[in-house]
């Protein structure tokens, strides 16, 4: 992303969240020169995919959102909770630092999963509300994904392991 | 149509203050720091979704409407990268007072 494309993008955020006001700009210019700055330094490798995917992938998102929401709630509600929760260590394929944070960020958000540690570079530690069930299956899925939106294709051998 | 509207919203708004509160229930319930966050995460993302939607029909203009949704994205990264960091503290038990 070029720098006018990184400042148009922030204007545009200042904009949504300050309003019309022309004084918010005292503290708005300086933020969006910062932030810009900043995202050029933390995200030199990073890159967007592209709107039509990201709308593929969102929908996916917000299902499974509902899926999650309702799932953990059932948990909780039942007298008896039916819960045995665990970790499980699942060996991440992605390349990509961006597809990397958006896998985990959604392993956390989507049914039943939160990310929770590195193992080293390449396995994560997963931690589920159930784990006697296998979580790769899932988890294989959702990088796959993941890298679909970001243009990586993954090899099916999914790792799993406990 | 504005019953309708009405009646969608409070719907909406309804489940979304029940999730918040289930994801509250969780957090007393459940055994250990990782259900919890389960509980918190997942929701709380669920329902300030929901109360936004049921928000959305009645925005003065456009931008507030952007500007809801844009709540809920940035509450919803930072609650899933919170989540993550606190769950690897507690992990490596360098945490301060995580572990119980």
């Amino acid at each position: 992303m070029t720098i006018a494309w990184r400042l148009l993008g922030f204007s545009g955020l200042w904009l949504i969240l300050a309003g019309w006001d022309p004084a918010s700009w005292i503290i708005g210019l300086p933020s969006v020169l910062l932030a810009a700055w900043l995202y050029g330094r933390l995200a030199r490798q990073a890159r967007l995919p592209s709107a039509r995917l990201t709308l593929g992938f969102l929908s996916f998102f917000l299902i499974e959102s509902v899926h999650a929401g309702t799932d953990v709630a059932r948990r909780i509600l039942r007298p008896r909770m039916r819960i045995s929760p665990g970790l499980q260590t699942y060996r991440m394929r992605l390349a990509n630092p961006t597809a990397r944070v958006v896998f985990l960020d959604s392993i956390s958000l989507l049914p039943g999963t939160l990310s929770a540690d590195f193992v080293n570079r390449e396995e994560i530690q997963v931690h589920a509300l159930d784990a006697t069930v296998d979580l790769a299956p899932e988890l294989d899925d959702l990088e796959r994904r993941v890298g679909r939106l970001f243009g990586e294709e993954l090899k099916p051998v999914g790792g799993l392991h406990d | 149509m504005q019953t309708l509207l009405q009646a969608l919203s409070l719907f909406l708004i309804g489940a979304g203050v029940f999730f918040f509160a289930v994801g509250t229930l969780g957090l007393i319930r459940l055994p250990d720091l990782f259900s919890r966050l389960h509980a918190l995460t997942k929701a709380d993302n669920l329902g300030l979704g929901l109360v936004i939607a049921g928000l959305l029909p009645w925005v003065a203009d456009p931008w507030t409407a952007l500007k809801l949704v844009l709540i809920w994205v940035l509450v919803m990264v930072s609650g899933a990268t919170g989540s993550h960091l606190i769950a690897k503290r507690a992990l490596r038990g360098d945490g301060e007072d995580l572990l119980e």
